[in-house]
């Protein structure tokens, strides 16, 4: 693990077709810290994780992700577990469970290159973390949603990442299903000091793991610690609408209030 | 039955059945899991346009047809990456504009020659040892570069934005693998020839896609769906007379019909009616 910043924006722009995506972002977030990154829809959550991986050059500001800048951040991916926003996948394509988790070392395979038993003890590793080792021969378009959601983030930590990156991961879940894989993403954090981003538009989500909090909208509206951000004022500030805070089973949840009330 | 192997032409005949049997249903698997049947087809018509060349410049017409293929499938590749066109788009100008220089090509012809029109729908038993050669090298590169980037074309067909995500440079492997489809249409070209060479690319790893839910399985299963009906629609296509190519073709369709028949995904649907939760892979 490095001692400097694990993602360092600093006063990053990014445009899109000639429209700006996110404007003057600058952030940090330290090893094995956990961002809760919250925002509205269309707000640039989605194109912060793009520019964190190499995929959006921003067109000025400077991105430090593992120490490497510019051109350099395509080299550190291998070392970034990214969990898309879901789709459903194709339940025709021939791939089990295994095989899909598997793809996560395929970057990092030579051509001609078998995957070794190391690698396949990995895969059978991460998919025990996660909860799928029962499933691990069916075909991996037969999941249910919660299961492929589980797919991805097994994929993602089969590289063995520095940084975890999860881009709205519970959106096409079933409640139940979103507790557990908050839960399991808490754990993995945990046990793994896995410097973690998680992209949500629910800020109860991530209340329960979260070190910082960043509200973006284009731009950076609120960056800081739990204590900083979810509090009644800049909550209120930032939604524009009366903030409550309930408490149930042990457990703080912010609900936020019709913003003409 | 074995007499019809003393003579050369049928010699090269089986031999070049195996070359296409073998390249088009290996690429046909990607051809049927990333849907690039249209491009398959665009590819094999703009074949057309580099056959007419060769026979304008008295050169070989599958050496033309190899720079006319790949030259296409450059410019499908770079207009719907960089002019943010969609794929099906720019295949439907480049192969149209492909077919329109063969049609001048012809017309530039100082004299008719039929030759040209052979290519439209092949002739298996016309195959030289010159064409056997160029065959030959063309489906090595095309198997050895699909055995070279196996997991990679794997996970590029399965979830392209999660390949590009997790590294793989995915521009440089889609331009790779629609130059190999350029390449195997080249080799089919005096087998089945530019109007059926489509339905080797997609019956028999349509075939194979209704037995099995394994990737590698679904490479074998294609591998003896596209030998059967190129060898067997050989051998019946000299029995009794008719062109060798709507054979080949016409096997190739027999046995897709029987697999779909006798498909363990069909019987799933019906006790379930959807798709099983259980892999039979």
């Amino acid at each position: 693990m490095t001692t400097e910043n694990s993602v360092r924006f600093e006063h990053v722009t990014v445009a899109y077709h000639q429209a700006v995506g996110i404007e003057d972002v600058s952030f940090s977030v330290e090893p094995g810290e956990f961002l809760g990154i919250i925002g509205p829809n269309g707000s640039g959550k989605t194109t912060l994780l793009r520019v964190v991986l190499g995929l959006v050059a921003p067109v000025s500001g400077r991105v430090r992700v593992l120490g490497a800048s510019g051109h350099d951040l395509r080299q550190v991916r291998s070392r970034i577990g990214y969990v898309p926003q879901r789709r459903p996948l194709d339940p025709q394509f021939p791939v089990s469970v295994r095989e899909a988790v598997a793809m996560g070392l395929y970057p990092t395979l030579r051509a001609f290159r078998r995957p070794t038993a190391d690698d396949r003890r990995r895969v059978e590793g991460v998919l025990a973390a996660v909860g799928l080792l029962d499933t691990a021969d069916h075909v991996a378009g037969h999941l249910s949603g919660g299961q492929q959601q589980r797919l991805l983030i097994a994929r993602a930590l089969v590289q063995e990442p520095q940084i975890l990156l999860l881009d709205e991961p519970t959106s096409a879940v079933d409640v139940a299903t979103r507790s557990a894989i908050v839960e399991l993403v808490r754990r993995l954090h945990a046990d793994r000091k896995l410097t973690t981003l998680y992209v949500t538009h629910d800020v109860n989500e991530v209340l329960p793991c979260v070190d910082k909090v960043l509200y973006i909208n284009r731009t950076v509206r609120a960056f800081g610690s739990c204590a900083d951000i979810l509090n009644r004022e800049t909550l209120e500030s930032l939604y524009g609408g009366r903030v409550v805070f309930a408490e149930e089973g042990g457990r703080r949840y912010v609900i936020v209030g019709d913003r003409h009330a | 039955m074995l007499d019809i192997l003393h003579y050369g032409f049928m010699q090269r005949a089986l031999l070049s059945s195996v070359i296409v049997g073998t390249t088009c249903s290996l690429i046909g698997v990607f051809v049927v899991l990333r849907g690039m049947a249209f491009a398959g087809s665009g590819l094999a018509h703009a074949a057309f346009g580099g056959v007419a060349l060769g026979f304008l410049l008295a050169i070989n017409p599958l050496f033309a047809a190899v720079l006319f293929c790949l030259g296409t499938a450059g410019l499908i590749q770079v207009a719907s990456r960089r002019a943010q066109l969609r794929m099906d788009a720019a295949i439907g100008i480049f192969f149209a504009f492909a077919m329109a220089l063969g049609v001048l090509f012809i017309g530039l012809m100082k004299r008719y020659d039929a030759r040209v029109y052979g290519y439209l729908f092949g002739n298996v038993l016309g195959v030289t040892a010159g064409n056997l050669i160029l065959m030959g090298v063309l489906g090595l590169i095309v198997i050895g570069t699909i055995g070279l980037l196996y997991r990679q074309f794997k996970f590029l067909s399965f979830d392209e934005e999660m390949a590009e995500a997790s590294g793989l440079p995915t521009g440089a492997l889609a331009a790779v693998l629609i130059g190999l489809l350029a390449l195997t249409v080249v080799v089919s070209l005096k087998t089945v020839g530019i109007i059926l060479v489509e339905a080797l690319l997609v019956t028999p790893a349509a075939t194979a896609y209704q037995l099995t839910h394994r990737y590698g399985m679904m490479f074998v299963l294609s591998w003896i769906a596209g030998i059967v009906s190129c060898v067997v629609g050989l051998v019946v296509s000299y029995a009794i007379g008719i062109p060798s190519g709507a054979a080949i073709v016409i096997v190739a369709t027999l046995l897709f019909a029987l697999a779909a028949f006798l498909s363990p995904k069909r019987r799933k649907c019906k006790v379930c009616g959807r798709e099983s939760t259980a892999d039979t892979g």
